[in-house]
């Protein structure tokens, strides 16, 4: 039927031959597929796990696991460490990180299709954790599992900071737990103190008041503060950075942050009638369009327009490289970034010249319908969690991962090395960590712990945000409408209204 | 080898019927007006059966039914179900469609793609034919080409990140040189609702003009030299040269290049996605990043397979006409005359 070359390959092997050499290059091909594709070993002495607790720990040897989180400094860390978790159980990590959009959508694909390709996720309170909750293992099956290692002190809420185990460990559904807090990133506020020392004397004399930071600064004043150094630059000295700038950029999640810092420390306004820290998966109709939230968003954007004028580009990270470049004397920022701050080669606001201080108070004049004028401060609670798809035996095997990263010392040893956040009370009773909260410091995120773990993520400051499956979709309806607000393609009273038709759409309510 | 046969008459019944009638062969050829048909015989094998060439591409075709075919059904499937990879789809009564019609974000997601496609496309093609004309009278023609076509060899998301970090408002190059030269305020390119679009583009044409100019350089060696000579004798200049005969030969290249560059702008994404994601304010939020919001970040898959349809069939619509253009009167100029 076919014609047949001369010199057929065949001709000079025979038909048989040749064919096995065919399946075996297929074979080859198939194995090494799956062993990339499925690259999970799991190997469990179930009788030597009884035997003693350095026997528990090594109970999973030889196996190996898959863990994708973000790229914060607490992921990067535990992987500088990982030797020591590889020396305690003889279990191998790969710690897979990118930026928590690309971990979203990685985690979503892999839960909702029944995957288990990481075992472990980085559990972010709400961009992962609300839309995917159900699908993570509840690890109260393992807490008091003798089978297995445990922590001395424990995870019930009290061994973790106040609201933490809330916030990235349980969903809907009071009791289970789905993560342990393992990193976390609170909002204060970062100012230029050398700065605010050198213009005080003439904003006071124009308004009266000491341009200073302390728990008791509100938004009124950070608009005014704002103002006063635009108007200084302007006038010619360019010397005068920008006074404030805003978290606006393209990542929705910390766009809808900025404005819900302003929004609940007026009243403690949330956008949904539910309680936020064990959230609803059937949230209601929102608040939005009320007269506060058309009150605030006038106000956000009218410290928009007295800010940095990139505002719209300025997400959470080049926020804070505007900050570091000298550009603005003011930002709310996240806990994390202090290290980077403190960093003398790569910031000008480094050397003593910031100040850290809770997130600013309501202005008592500006809510609209009574309620309580609080420093509202919201976070980036980041849990680590287990795969619900994974074997019971993968499950096993990350539980004795997941509670060695959340533990005392590690957390102690990430704070040291890379600059992380812990989320263990304990940590803070370290005598290294609590002398490393006054300058000079070896640990530059300690100095930001008075206004974050003192005072900010205490209620009745704490705000988390709405907990609900359409959360993704309301945080990008929410940063699209500020921003066109902003923009100043929208009045303030337009955009609350187009935030409530379409998050009511997105929530089912039409 | 060579051999000579006569229409309807074989070789040697020429040579039997010239004996016949005593004469040369050639002389009977033409006084019986036998044509002479010019023969190469390619092979001493058989020629390939069209059964033979349908069995080799048969893998093919089966490999290809199964990565398109299959998809392609199951999003036509998925369209029309609220769908759950792990408890099973559910049909939701067209919802996914009926939303369709109501949303903002797709309709504002189509006009921005063809705002953005059509941008694109006319500094492309502008600038990649006027490029391609200088290089080709260049004597450093080579040499320029492959300096011109290395933006083309980056990966989308390399460039993106490249040009990201050149409009960047604290540090970036560009951003820089543009302040200095008063065009820019303080503001970015890309943090302006006004301008963020531009930013896009210029990125786009920086990378694939480069595409336009190699198609137009290769349509430009194939110009007929007699055209062009005649038409210097009759005392052309160089612009009328250009237009009336070297334009018109470069038409259906330019049409390729268009229907290329058309169909990649319709599945553009990467590389906005590092440098706006969308935004500001919905301002870049063309079609296919609409739908990736859609798909990935929401996980409303079925809602995003009918976008994904609509965005599908309007592709094959419009590169349709784009090839009736090409198979017209003025579109085959050049494939006839060559």
């Amino acid at each position: 039927m076919f014609y047949i070359p001369k010199d057929a390959i065949y001709k000079k092997v025979s038909r048989r031959d040749f064919l096995k050499m065919g399946g075996g290059a297929a074979t080859a091909l198939g194995a090494g597929s799956i062993a990339l594709g499925l690259s999970s070993v799991i190997n469990r002495r179930p009788v030597y796990a009884q035997s003693s607790d350095a026997a528990k720990w090594k109970q999973y040897e030889g196996s190996k696991l898959v863990f994708m989180s973000e790229n914060t400094p607490p992921s990067f860390a535990i992987r500088d460490n990982l030797k020591t978790f590889y020396d305690l159980t003889g279990i191998e990590v790969e710690i897979l990180t990118d930026d928590l959009p690309v971990v979203q959508q990685k985690v979503g694909i892999d839960l909702r299709g029944g995957n288990s390709d990481f075992h472990l996720n980085y559990i972010q309170d709400k961009p992962i954790g609300s839309p995917f909750a159900d699908y993570y293992e509840d690890l109260n099956k393992y807490t008091g599992d003798n089978t297995l290692p445990q922590d001395p002190e424990g995870y019930g809420e009290d061994v973790w900071f106040e609201n933490f185990q809330k916030a990235c460990g349980v969903f809907y559904e009071a009791g289970r737990i789905v993560a342990f807090p393992y990193d976390c990133a609170v909002a204060c506020s970062f100012y230029r103190q050398d700065l605010f020392e050198k213009l005080s004397k003439d904003f006071e004399s124009e308004h009266g008041y000491r341009m200073e930071f302390t728990a008791d600064t509100t938004w009124k004043h950070v608009y005014e503060y704002a103002a006063f150094f635009k108007k200084v630059r302007e006038g010619g000295n360019s010397d005068i950075p920008y006074g404030y700038a805003q978290h606006q950029g393209s990542f929705a999640w910390t766009t809808q942050l900025d404005i819900q810092r302003m929004l609940f420390s007026h009243g403690r306004w949330t956008e949904f009638d539910v309680d936020d820290t064990l959230g609803s998966k059937d949230p209601g109709k929102t608040k939005w369009g009320d007269a506060q939230s058309v009150a605030v968003m006038t106000k956000f954007k009218e410290q928009a327009d007295v800010s940095h004028p990139d505002n719209l580009a300025n997400g959470t990270l080049e926020l804070n490289t505007v900050y570091q470049a000298g550009q603005i004397a003011m930002q709310v920022q996240y806990h994390e970034f202090a290290a980077s701050c403190e960093d003398e080669k790569t910031s000008r606001a480094a050397g003593g010249k910031t100040g850290y201080a809770p997130c600013p108070k309501g202005e008592s004049s500006w809510i609209v319908g009574g309620g309580q004028a609080v420093n509202g401060t919201n976070c980036g609670i980041g849990g680590i969690g287990i795969n619900g798809n994974a074997t019971e035996d993968q499950k096993r095997a990350a539980y004795i991962f997941a509670i060695w990263a959340t533990s005392k010392n590690i957390q102690y040893d990430v704070l040291r090395g890379l600059g992380g956040t812990p989320t263990r009370k304990s940590v803070l009773e370290i005598p290294e960590v609590k002398t490393a909260r006054n300058r000079p410091t070896n640990m530059p995120n300690a100095l930001t712990f008075d206004a974050v773990y003192d005072h900010g993520i205490r209620d009745p400051h704490f705000v988390l945000g709405p907990k609900i499956p359409e959360v993704n979709e309301y945080h990008k309806i929410l940063a699209t409408e500020v921003q066109r607000c902003v923009a100043g393609e929208l009045s303030p009273e337009e955009a609350c209204e187009a935030i409530r038709e379409q998050t009511d759409e997105a929530n089912g309510y039409f | 080898m060579q051999t000579t046969l006569t229409n309807g008459i074989a070789e040697g019944q020429l040579t039997n019927a010239a004996k016949l009638a005593n004469v040369s062969k050639d002389q009977f050829r033409m006084s019986n007006g036998i044509r002479v048909i010019d023969y190469q015989p390619t092979s001493r094998h058989a020629a390939p059966s069209n059964r033979y060439y349908l069995w080799l591409i048969l893998p093919a075709v089966i490999v290809l039914a199964c990565i398109t075919l299959y998809p392609f059904f199951w999003l036509i499937w998925m369209s029309f179900h609220k769908v759950d990879m792990m408890r099973g789809d559910i049909w939701n009564n067209f919802a996914n469609w009926r939303r369709l019609l109501g949303d903002r974000s797709f309709g504002n997601g189509w006009y921005l793609l063809l705002k953005y496609s059509a941008m694109c496309m006319i500094m492309e093609v502008g600038l990649g034919v006027l490029l391609a004309v200088i290089l080709n009278r260049s004597k450093y023609e080579k040499a320029l080409v492959t300096l011109f076509l290395m933006p083309m060899m980056m990966a989308p998301v390399v460039a993106g990140l490249v040009w990201y970090y050149l409009y960047n408002s604290t540090f970036g190059w560009y951003h820089w040189l543009m302040q200095s030269a008063g065009i820019l305020g303080e503001k970015s390119i890309l943090g302006d609702t006004g301008t963020a679009m531009w930013g896009i583009v210029i990125v786009d044409v920086w990378q694939w003009t480069p595409l336009i100019i190699l198609i137009t350089l290769a349509g430009m060696k194939r110009v007929p030299r007699d055209q062009l000579e005649a038409s210097m004798v009759d005392g052309a200049g160089d612009w009328r040269n250009f237009f009336q005969i070297t334009l018109p030969n470069l038409y259906p290249f330019l049409l390729i290049a268009i229907l290329l560059r058309f169909m990649d702008n319709f599945r553009f994404i990467d590389a906005l996605l590092v440098l706006t994601g969308g935004g500001p304010a919905n301002s870049t939020k063309i079609l296919p990043t609409y739908l990736f919001d859609v798909s990935f970040q929401f996980f409303k898959l079925g809602r995003g397979a009918a976008i994904a349809l609509t965005l599908l069939l309007v592709t094959i619509i419009l590169g349709m006409i784009l090839v009736k253009v090409f198979e017209s009167p003025a579109g085959k100029v050049n494939q006839e005359g060559n």
